[in-house]
């Protein structure tokens, strides 16, 4: 029996607090998503391996749980939730009236190193905003991320933006060759600083090479894109920081201000996103809460071009910034007579939930030992006619 | 007030490690003192010292349970994990080589090549980007028997003077890469402690240049 006692690589159980404190998030956050009329969808949680790799999706091969399905064809265990919701709005949501606000509350799986502690389920709640481009599309989808961590009680955090472009312009700029764009590319993302900035060496007598040199720092406060601007006047580059200067000004307006930072060196995947991106930060998580950003292209690859913006929400990463709610202790025990059943059921029900239940003693005697065992304050004996209460 | 943790690679890295702080200002009597704990405060900075083992401290740092590390490149190729490389430390210098016994031609012939190391990922890696299938053994204790003992056709291993090697025969033939002591952050550590860790990171400029 011994092989029946661990769960499989990267799993666990979550008994009781853990559960009330995942079901609390995915409620608060669901619920907001709601609110700002966001549709839930649900999708199958195996995909078409072809599928995801056809529609460009950055995590590599190894990463994904793959099964093989009856007909001999290998799926892969959802990877992410994006891909699928970006294959239905293709694919069947063709006719609806655009912009499509989708909502998805589901687990991703991953299949990392073992003895990592990393994990193989990821349990999201997450939104595509599909068919919007521009500004106030990004802004929706922001102010949307900064509430659904608010909603979940979380006082210590912040978002924080940056933006494919930035980077991009400014490494297009120094016409590089592909590889050694590439590398760059990949070092930056992997924040591999020593060596990012020992290859750029090189380009330091271009504003450009010195703007990038500068990327490990250029996080923080709205400052950020002021001391950036200062760097370099790539016109492009300089278009992107007019962009987020314009998110910063609407959120600070509308009081978020304290809930936003920038970080331009903030490029993951960023042949996947395709204009402002961003990271969700929370005091008790270790990595980030939540992460989401623009992907204009990826639809496209289903057969049909469409904008769309949106992110997804780490509910454990979000509960590691919760206090536990704690678990509720049987206070009473309802033991009662067979034909009063009926009346036992509607007593235990007008209590404080998951503070009251029923006795499966055959004696009073019997439920008394129960009772004690349960460590409840009382005993109820409930006849058809007649009601005692023990003290225990 | 928060503190930052920072594990530190027990060892020769770590007393480097502890003469940098001590350039910085820091009061590292406590860490220096011999003791058995593995958690020591630094008393006139907020910073608090993890002894640990390489590998650990990118355990510990990807985790978020230690702000930063200080580890070798070696063990940061060889096993990665998702933090920020902050910072070459300029201390702990040495290189990975392929070596191969005296004599020998490696690259001259068309059969298999075996080759024996301590960090397989970084092996692989490296024959994979040069276009090359070779088969990678992994070694625990002195990768430089297997070549003696006919396991393997070469090793890739961290060469400091090349003294172990020359006493047994063997002569690197190339660089595969050059390998000092790094400071890495956890990606959140980075973005809720910055001020902290900026002007850790201000210090360290300071005194190194």
């Amino acid at each position: 029996m011994k092989q029946l006692i661990p769960t499989p690589e990267g799993t666990q159980d979550r008994l009781f607090a853990e559960c009330a404190a995942f079901r609390r998030v995915e409620e608060a956050v669901t619920a907001a998503f709601r609110r700002q009329g966001y549709c839930e969808m649900i999708t199958p949680n195996v995909e078409y391996y072809d599928l995801i790799s056809a529609a460009g999706h950055p995590l590599p091969q190894e990463s994904m749980m793959k099964v093989i399905d009856r007909t001999g064809k290998i799926l892969v265990m959802r990877p992410d939730s994006t891909v699928a919701m970006g294959r239905v709005a293709a694919t069947k949501l063709g006719k609806l009236p655009l912009p499509l606000r989708l909502y998805y509350n589901q687990m991703v799986f991953r299949s990392d190193d073992v003895n990592t502690g990393a994990r193989t389920e990821i349990d999201q709640c997450g939104v595509e905003l599909i068919g919007a481009p521009g500004l106030r599309a990004d802004l929706e989808v922001l102010s949307l991320a900064i509430e659904s961590l608010e909603v979940c009680g979380l006082s210590d955090f912040h978002i924080e933006i940056g933006h494919a472009g930035w980077f991009g312009s400014l490494l297009e700029a120094l016409s590089l060759e592909e590889d050694q764009r590439e590398t760059l590319l990949n070092l930056a993302e992997s924040k591999e600083f020593t060596t990012y900035r020992a290859l750029l060496a090189p380009y330091m007598d271009r504003p450009e090479g010195k703007a990038l040199y500068a990327l490990p720092r250029l996080f923080g406060g709205p400052e950020v894109l002021e001391t950036a601007r200062g760097l370099c006047d790539n016109p492009r580059a300089l278009s992107v920081l007019d962009y987020l200067e314009s998110l910063y000004g609407v959120l600070r307006d509308a009081g978020l201000s304290h809930r936003v930072q920038f970080d331009l060196g903030l490029i993951h995947t960023i042949e996947y996103y395709t204009g402002m991106v961003f990271r969700g930060y929370g005091k008790g998580a270790a990595g980030n809460v939540l992460s989401g950003g623009r992907y204009d292209r990826l639809i496209g690859t289903f057969g049909q071009e469409m904008p769309a913006t949106g992110f997804a929400l780490d509910v454990e990463a979000v509960t590691d910034c919760m206090e536990l709610p704690e678990h509720k202790r049987p206070e009473t025990v309802i033991w009662y007579e067979l034909p009063a059943l009926g009346q036992a059921r509607a007593l235990a029900a007008s209590f404080p939930e998951g503070t009251a239940m029923l006795s499966c003693a055959e004696t009073p005697e019997e439920a008394r030992n129960e009772a004690k065992g349960l460590g409840a304050d009382r005993l109820i004996l409930l006849g058809r006619n007649e009601r005692q209460e023990v003290a225990l | 007030m928060n503190r930052l943790k920072i594990a530190v690679t027990k060892g020769r890295l770590l007393e480097d490690s502890l003469d940098l702080f001590e350039k910085m200002g820091m009061d590292c009597s406590e860490v220096r003192s011999d003791t058995r704990k593995l958690i020591l405060p630094v008393r006139n900075y907020p910073l608090d010292v993890v002894l640990s083992k390489a590998a650990d401290v990118l355990t510990y740092v990807s985790h978020g349970v230690c702000d930063l590390g200080i580890v070798g490149k070696d063990t940061i190729m060889e096993h990665g994990g998702s933090f920020y490389e902050l910072r070459d430390l300029g201390y702990g210098k040495c290189r990975f080589a392929l070596a191969v016994p005296e004599g020998s031609d490696f690259y001259g012939t068309y059969r298999d090549r075996v080759v024996a190391s301590k960090y397989p990922n970084v092996t692989k890696a490296w024959f994979a980007g040069k276009g090359m299938d070779v088969s990678v053994i992994k070694i625990e204790g002195s990768v430089e028997l297997a070549p003696l003992v006919g396991l393997s056709n070469g090793i890739v291993d961290i060469v400091q003077t090349g003294t172990t090697l020359k006493e047994n025969g063997l002569v690197p033939i190339e660089t595969v890469a050059p390998v000092s002591a790094r400071l890495i952050a956890n990606t959140a550590s980075m973005k809720l402690y910055q001020s902290l860790i900026f002007d850790f990171l201000d210090k360290i400029e300071e005194v190194t240049g």
